[in-house]
């Protein structure tokens, strides 16, 4: 576009919902870049130049004019809480009649006819995990037992990952999160299990617990080594 | 906690819908402002962030957690607002840009006149703008967000965010000054 020959900023341009394509920069009477003058604003830079020159300091004043009204209109921003929750209530309407398909799993014994989603069972046994202070649980897989490759009726495998709180005895924790998975698997869901993997993906420090996952202090402030997967039982 | 996030996130994905509605209650709010800001209207912005998080969870299983929950969320309604203004267009003329939807709530009542007609003037020059340059605008300015976030939220490189808010604050500065 063309020069800008006075300090009366900015000029016409290509009007507003100009193209993206092309740069149309302006340079101001003092040889500066408009795009330049006002990135220097936008990083506080203190270029003596911008504080002396009139046509930087024009530029500059147009920017902060801007800057006003989107501070005077932000101040009557509806408060967005408030929607919110009659958001999350539709949201879930519509998510909880769109069931995922999921894999289902055999209960009972092996001549019986009863399934589960995973996506069911999954949800207890990660319940069950989670009843261990400061234990909280990502992903947790089911599969069914397998003979020769083919899957089968009868006990299933579950791969469990756990974020751990921070204190001495992770193995005895592991035991502990196998033993309550396999309790609320064998009482609450009838699903005989063949083992519980349990993975430890990460290990929270307590200070970064919130009033949903209440975690009880911590006594060590020991790093520990952990390996990935604390094996089968 | 940001890190509740990808659990959450994990468990939604293998069909954990009580996972999903912890996340679509944290994140909600800051959405709902978000899309009103790049749309101008709350109805709308509620149908954006609606559609927005039922994709969601639809995609949930790809979502491979390289990216933050929050990003990715951010992405999905940016793109639905972008298809929505985008649908708006043809509008070029700012005299034909209806009066924007004013806001329900000024803190002081001294000045409201004030700050309703400043308001209302932004709102009619955020119209003008394209789709583009007013979202990279909004992402900038109101969310704060480095070029380079926008650029990965968006999609685009980050000259190109620099040179849309740059345009975009052009257009805007031009009508505030025209306006004052």
């Amino acid at each position: 576009m063309a020069m800008n020959t006075g300090a009366e900023l900015p000029g016409t341009g290509t009007g507003p919902g100009g193209t993206d394509g092309t740069a149309d920069d302006e340079r101001l009477a003092c040889g500066r870049l408009l795009s330049k003058v006002w990135e220097s604003r936008d990083d506080g830079s203190d270029d003596p130049h911008l504080r002396s020159c009139p046509h930087c300091a024009a530029a500059v004043r147009q920017l902060d004019l801007l800057g006003a009204a989107v501070r005077e209109a932000s101040r009557g921003e509806r408060e967005p809480d408030r929607d919110a929750g009659a958001l999350t209530a539709r949201v879930m309407d519509v998510v909880r009649l769109e069931l995922r398909p999921g894999r289902p799993l055999p209960l009972g014994e092996r001549e019986e006819d009863l399934w589960v989603r995973e996506a069911m069972a999954a949800k207890a046994l990660r319940a069950a995990a989670e009843t261990v202070p400061g234990v909280r649980t990502g992903s947790c897989r089911i599969r069914p037992g397998e003979s020769g490759g083919v899957p089968t009726r009868g006990p299933v495998q579950v791969r469990l990952e756990v974020v751990v709180p921070l204190v001495p005895g992770l193995r005895e924790l592991a035991e502990e999160i196998r033993r309550r998975v396999r309790g609320a698997a064998d009482e609450a869901l009838g699903l005989p299990v063949e083992y519980v993997d349990v993975h430890v993906t990460d290990v929270a420090d307590t200070a970064g617990a919130d009033e949903t996952y209440p975690v009880e202090e911590a006594e060590a402030h020991e790093t520990y080594a952990l390996e990935e997967g604390e094996g089968r039982s | 906690m940001p890190g509740d996030d990808e659990l959450l996130a994990v468990r939604a994905a293998e069909g954990d819908e009580d996972a999903f509605e912890a996340l679509v209650r944290r994140h909600a709010p800051g959405l709902l402002r978000l899309a009103g800001r790049m749309l101008g209207s709350q109805s709308e912005a509620e149908d954006a962030v609606q559609d927005a998080f039922v994709s969601a969870w639809r995609r949930l299983p790809e979502f491979s957690g390289r990216s933050a929950f929050t990003t990715w969320m951010h992405r999905i309604v940016v793109n639905r607002c972008l298809n929505m203004l985008r649908s708006r267009r043809p509008v070029t003329d700012l005299d034909s840009v209806p009066e924007p939807v004013a806001p329900d709530h000024v803190a002081s009542p001294a000045r409201a006149a004030e700050s309703h007609a400043a308001a209302a003037e932004l709102g009619r020059a955020l119209s003008a703008l394209s789709p583009e340059q007013r979202v990279c605008w909004v992402l900038r300015e109101l969310e704060g967000l480095s070029y380079e976030t926008i650029a990965e939220t968006v999609g685009i490189s980050s000259e190109a965010a620099r040179g849309r808010v740059f345009r975009a604050r052009r257009c805007l500065t031009e009508a505030m000054t025209a306006w004052r």
